[in-house]
């Protein structure tokens, strides 16, 4: 397979009112053209930061500190403005968690669809509307022709989301990244999505970064997982690994909380204890190190490299970024923190 | 294929947005109803002197209090003055009033609007804290205590500066009228336009479309022009409608209590004070100008709410 993305040590800042937020502190992994990788993690471990930073996405108060972003070799994140923008929608597109909001109230559906592509494919206005009814059609909308014309509050929130999910495909990109975008759906529109994300996939064999907090959702539908966790990547294994046999204890603990049908009724679902990290400092040290069980003293002291796991039949895939090994070390309960 | 390309070109036309709220607009009879009615006000402000069948100041003392006839369409006012030229002069002094102080505190909001909405935190902090205080105080008594406060200041600096410099500019004491019913008026109206707009430019500024369209690579200049003005443009251009209307009925509030226009400048406001004194003997010096006043006042509420429907697509049909 051949290598479409190739992200190294990207570090995002905010700047606020007495220093800065540290979202993403070095964040590297790798992506194939045709692959789909689930980046999963909770709520402001800087999932959506970092992807936005690949194609710069960010408010003014953002700043990518260190880092490049190899988009088939060319660095993202030195390239100008204009060049980011034929980037944007062309080759990387982008598919919002929120479909009621996404789309402007003032346009119709088949404006808002070409307004990119007559831009950068200098198409005539009639030829990407033709462009964009097919791709209506190919999300499942039936009578797409019709639908151009209708302003965004005509449509349901899973025909909006599908809206979103043609106009990030319309520019026809490698690189597709959907945040989060089942989240403001029912549980039976997000297996439809699911599905037709799947589908389209097989049919363009696009790459895709699927965003989520939500693991149980990712079983069955990517090739890779990556876990992230104070802004940075902890764990990186191919799926089938992740679930047999997660090697970080943030991992581990993630995994736990996921009911089962095993799950008893009525019992409590084991949760990660302790606070998410204090962004406002530089970490120093492992992000987790303040909740986790396995924590030893070199935890508090050094950041853990993202290395292959070491071990007897270990996947050369599967990396980690912790400094113990929690196949050998017994988990033990620790002030602060507990599995 | 070639059908479908046609039709395709002929629903192209009705992409404008701006078209789109027209239509809306014309849909609704009542503000339709509004709409003619203040195009026909502008129309007599502007045009009114110059048509209107005798001057406004022109005494007939022989025709005094007369009843509305052919020769005064409403009658005569206790002058003999034409109760028509001058309601249609009070007109004149209605949008002017309206117009500036609509203009200057919409100049005052925009600035401190979007100063507090671009920058956020303590500036912002500042004009919400400046907004609220001057909404907190009664318009009426500001105008009231700004009039007796600054008028006679003002008045004799003129004076001074007539007697220093000889231009006959500074005699003008109408000009002071105006200036001042501008002025306090913009001072009390401001901070509506001022949240408004920083509300505005709040909102769609972090809105998802925003950053939708940024991630397909739409041009900023587009952007701006098609997501970022429609979507805040409405509830200004409601606003203007409102603050007109609203300016108006201020301004004939101020003349009727003699802290506005005064006599003999034609206000609606003086008018109908004036016809308050006589009213059980001549009614209708005092039905003129109430009845115009009335009117306009629904004419643009009516328009106000049909302007706020047909740019608001939610309430699209
Ligand atoms: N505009 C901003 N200004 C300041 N800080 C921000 C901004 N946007 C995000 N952050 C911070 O960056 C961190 C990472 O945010 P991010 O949106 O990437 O989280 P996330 O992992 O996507 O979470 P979620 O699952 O809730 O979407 C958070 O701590 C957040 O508070
Ligand atoms: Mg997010």
């Amino acid at each position: 397979m051949t290598k479409l993305l190739e992200v190294n040590n990207l570090h995002t800042r905010f700047k606020v009112r007495n220093g800065y937020l540290y979202a993403v502190n070095g964040v590297s992994f790798t992506l194939d053209k045709g692959e789909m990788l689930g980046v999963v993690g909770e709520s402001g471990c800087g999932k959506s930061v970092s992807m936005m930073s690949l194609i710069r996405l960010l408010p003014p108060a953002a700043q990518i500190t260190q880092g490049e972003v190899l988009l088939e070799g060319k660095d993202l994140a030195k390239a100008s403005a204009s060049e980011i923008n034929m980037v944007r929608g062309s080759k990387v597109g982008m598919i919002f968690q929120d479909p009621m909001t996404s789309l402007n109230p003032f346009m119709k559906i088949g404006a808002q669809l070409c307004e990119g592509i007559i831009y950068h494919k200098k198409m005539s206005r009639a030829d990407a509307m033709k462009q964009a009814a097919k791709y209506l059609d190919l999300v499942g909308i039936s009578n797409s022709e019709h639908r151009l014309h209708e302003y965004p509050h005509q449509l349901s929130g899973g025909m909006r989301q599908r809206v979103m999910i043609a106009m990030a495909l319309l520019g026809e990109p490698e690189l597709v990244i959907a945040d989060e975008p089942t989240t403001a759906l029912d549980v039976t529109i997000q297996a439809q999505i699911v599905e037709l994300v799947k589908e389209l996939r097989e049919k363009l064999n696009m790459s895709i970064i699927w965003i989520t907090h939500d693991l149980s959702l990712l079983a069955g539908m990517v090739d890779r997982i990556m876990v992230m966790y104070g802004g940075s990547v902890v764990e990186e294994a191919p799926l089938d690994e992740i679930y047999k046999s997660p090697r970080h204890p943030y991992t581990i603990g993630l995994l736990k909380s996921i009911p089962s049908i095993k799950t008893e009724a009525g019992s409590r679902l084991p949760s990660i204890a302790g606070a998410p990290p204090n962004l406002f400092v530089e970490p120093q040290s492992c992000p987790f190190a303040a909740r986790c069980a396995y924590r030893k003293e070199r935890c508090t002291k050094e950041i853990p490299p993202l290395e292959p796991v070491s071990g007897a039949g270990a996947n050369p895939h599967h990396r980690i970024a912790c400094w113990v090994d929690v196949t050998k070390e017994p988990a033990e309960p620790k002030e602060g923190g507990m599995l | 294929m070639t059908d479908n390309t046609l039709e395709l070109q002929q629903e192209e036309k009705q992409f404008s947005l701006a078209k789109d709220a027209f239509d809306r607009l014309i849909a609704n009879k009542l503000a339709v109803i509004g709409m003619l009615l203040v195009v026909f006000l502008f129309f007599i402000a502007i045009f009114g002197p110059y048509i209107t069948p005798y001057d406004f100041l022109s005494q007939d003392l022989q025709a005094r209090n007369q009843a509305p006839s052919w020769a005064h369409w409403f009658g005569t006012d206790d002058l003999g003055r034409d109760i028509m030229s001058r309601v249609i002069y009070g007109a004149r002094t209605a949008v002017i009033v309206a117009f500036s102080t609509t203009f200057l505190s919409l100049i005052i909001g925009i600035f401190m609007g979007s100063l507090g909405g671009y920058f956020g935190g303590k500036v912002d902090a500042f004009i919400v804290w400046l907004i609220d205080i001057t909404m907190s105080v009664p318009s009426l008594l500001l105008v009231i205590v700004i009039n007796v406060s600054m008028k006679p200041r003002l008045v004799n600096w003129m004076d001074e500066q007539f007697l220093l410099t000889g231009n006959s500019f500074y005699r003008n004491t109408i000009l002071v009228d105006f200036v001042l019913v501008f002025g306090s008026l913009a001072l009390i109206k401001w901070p509506k336009a001022a949240r408004i707009i920083r509300g505005q430019i709040m909102s769609v500024r972090n809105k998802n479309y925003v950053l939708a369209a940024e991630a397909i690579g739409v041009p900023t200049p587009k952007i701006v022009w098609k997501y970022v003005i429609p979507n805040s443009i409405g509830p200004i251009i409601v606003y203007i409608s409102a603050a007109l209307g609203e300016a108006m009925v201020f301004e004939s509030s101020f003349s009727f209590l003699g802290v506005g226009v005064r006599p003999p400048i034609p206000s609606w406001g003086n008018m109908i004070s004036d016809g308050l004194r006589v009213w059980q003997l001549y009614p209708h010096i005092l039905a003129a100008p109430a009845a115009v006043l009335a009117l306009v006042t629904i004419a643009f509420s009516f328009l106000g709410d049909g302007l706020n429907d047909a740019l608001n697509p939610r309430q699209w049909k």
